[in-house]
């Protein structure tokens, strides 16, 4: 009887040792990770390109967008027997209809696009008028290139984010500019970069730290699902700060990064943003790609200001001047001009 | 003066064989065996990362592999160290995207012995299993890449058998690590790496797993041929099918490796006085 039981224990302690084995394995076997393909044809592409921004991007809500219609309204364009400049035409106008910057399609012959956010509006900048200014004999450091204009102004202009900001050279910057009665700091085409990079420049403008604006991100593939809105916070630079007034100058082709630079220099002190309307794009924007290898690069985590307003269309300056037509002929920049007249007063 | 000296040198030598005596019955030692394997393979690599494409990428890799498993004669129970490092290189479908993928993993564990019939050898128990790697895609812009960091409790088995071929000496061993339940990092489905790492801002970052969300397996198939007196020469196939589906981000990594190393045997013998 006992010898029975005992056996009867083993058994059931191998019958368990072997689910144990077993029960994992066939787990793994009927569960392998896997993501279904699309074909690499015109149609195959299509559909992988609206489900990869059907289930990423972040601003249908905002925009307001039926991508569902979109969609009906593209498929019927697209056939097997299509020529792939055909189909990039049609794949780029589906992504044009959601007007976005930071929306793109990368091929070996072209790069999709929708640039309205600032070819539908002047540019007021004009490097022909901004060389009156800056000459030739200007300082080139992190990226800016800077001097002391002649009513003793600070001018610095930025092109672009896309570098690194070195902490020492900002200090010789600031430190160069002690003396000046004010700084005027230009961005016009200024397209983004690094938001980093923005951080770092506009740490030198504020003594305490301040909220700047809120972050989300998606949580899933509905066009709803977003995390709540984490708080931006700009720390003060360790370095020099710039004590005294800033005009910041804007067009609308500050985008992206730059955009986000304005969104942060608007809450520090002694800053007056003099120029155009921005323009926008406050997406961070992710990347992914096709199965005829098409990259394609989408918004995907949402920036708010402080007052929790979406800069995605752009930020409107404090003080909104036009170059004006007479600029080119008279050889004045109307809104460099302008921030000098500012800081006089 | 030898006559002398005689009784005293007798005295002498009794004292000492006395030490001797004395210190012999107080020693006692203990036999280590150490079995030491480091290999190197080739194979084929299929990744897929949804955070970085929706795409499956193909290519090849290489793989070094150390295996350290140390048991005393007589002892049911050994131990187990793995160390595999990895790195690959694979293309989408229409070659025009790359993604490299590196890893470094560690697994330690014991094993108890049972002996079978038919001169088979099974070795059961579990491991701790340590990964670190990344993946990166060389296209992307603001998610280039995905870090990987994990720790996972495995299930393990390892079966062996020797035999004879031609007169020559042979063995051979499979090893099969089963997925159980661990803890991985992940962003959160469209977070980036900005946000975690500059920002601080944690969302689902640390994900606790299971044998349902991250199915990972592992198996070892080799065939050892004693080629010298101290050294055996193995041959083999590894497998490692690293994947999970956290965050709404589904990941896999599969890789299949042909290896060969060499076996080597240490006994040790300790001494206590």
């Amino acid at each position: 009887m006992i010898k029975t039981n005992i056996l009867h224990s083993i058994g059931g302690k191998k019958a368990w040792t072997a689910l144990l084995v077993v029960l994992p394995l066939c787990l793994f076997l009927a569960s392998c990770v896997d993501e279904d393909e699309y074909a690499d044809n015109p149609k195959g592409n299509l559909e992988a390109l609206w489900h990869i921004m059907d289930e990423h991007y972040c601003f249908f809500g905002e925009k307001n967008i039926d991508w569902n219609a979109i969609y009906e309204k593209y498929r019927v364009r697209v056939d097997d027997g299509m020529t792939e400049l055909q189909l990039f035409e049609v794949l780029s106008s589906m992504l044009g209809e959601l007007r976005d910057g930071h929306v793109n399609l990368y091929t070996s012959f072209d790069y999709g696009r929708n640039w309205s956010w600032h070819e539908d509006y002047p540019s007021n900048f004009s490097d022909t008028l901004q060389r009156r200014y800056l000459g030739t004999d200007y300082k080139i450091a992190t990226g800016m290139r800077y001097r002391i204009l002649d009513d003793n102004v600070g001018y610095i202009y930025l092109g672009s984010f896309s570098g690194t900001m070195g902490a020492g050279n900002l200090d010789d910057i600031m430190s160069y500019f002690l003396t000046c009665n004010g700084l005027i700091l230009d961005i016009r085409d200024n397209s983004g970069g690094l938001v980093t990079s923005a951080e770092e420049l506009a740490a030198r403008f504020t003594n305490t730290e301040i909220p700047v604006g809120y972050l989300q991100h998606k949580t899933g593939k509905g066009h709803n699902d977003f995390s709540d809105m984490e708080e931006q916070r700009l720390k003060p630079s360790k370095g020099i700060r710039w004590q005294k007034r800033v005009m910041l100058l804007t067009n609308r082709q500050v985008f992206s990064a730059a955009n986000e630079f304005v969104k942060y220099m608007k809450q520090c002190p002694n800053v007056t943003v003099v120029g155009d309307h921005t323009g926008g794009g406050a997406g961070l924007p992710f990347s992914s790609s096709l199965p005829n290898g098409w990259g394609v690069r989408f918004s995907a985590c949402p920036m708010y200001d402080v007052n929790k307003q979406s800069t995605e269309h752009g930020i409107a300056p404090d003080v909104n001047v036009q170059l004006s037509p007479d600029d080119l002929l008279k050889g004045e920049d109307t809104i460099i001009e302008t921030a000098r007249r500012l800081l006089r007063e | 003066m030898i006559s002398k000296a005689l009784p005293y040198l007798r005295q002498l030598m009794g004292c000492l064989l006395l030490m001797l005596t004395a210190s012999a019955t107080a020693q006692t030692d203990s036999t280590r065996i150490r079995t030491s394997v480091n290999m190197v393979g080739f194979g084929t690599t299929n990744i897929l990362d949804t955070y970085l494409s929706q795409e499956k990428f193909t290519g090849a890799g290489m793989t070094f592999l150390n295996i350290t498993q140390k048991e005393r004669p007589g002892k049911r129970w050994t131990t187990i160290m793995q160390q595999e490092a990895n790195i690959s290189f694979a293309d989408d479908r229409a070659e025009l995207t790359e993604e490299m993928e590196a890893a470094y993993s560690i697994y330690c564990g014991r094993y108890i012995t049972l002996r079978l019939p038919g001169n088979w050898r099974l070795e059961a128990g579990g491991l701790l299993n340590g990964n670190i790697g990344i993946i990166y895609n060389t296209s992307n812009s603001n998610n280039p890449a995905q870090a990987r960091l994990s720790l996972n409790v495995m299930p393990s088995a390892v079966v062996s058998k020797p035999f004879t071929l031609f007169r020559q000496q042979f063995a051979v061993r499979y090893e099969l690590d089963l997925p159980l339940a661990g803890v991985m990092f992940s962003p959160n489905y469209g977070q980036s790496y900005y946000e975690i790492f500059n920002r601080g801002n944690y969302d689902h970052n640390i994900v606790p797993t299971t044998f349902i969300s991250a199915p990972n397996m592992r198996q070892q198939l080799s065939i050892d041929w004693q080629a010298g007196r101290s050294w055996d020469l193995r041959v083999g196939y590894l497998g490692n099918y690293q994947q999970a589906e956290v965050n709404h981000l589904k990941q896999h990594i599969y890789n299949h490796r042909l290896m060969i190393g060499v076996v080597k045997r240490f006994r040790t013998v300790y001494y206590k006085r």
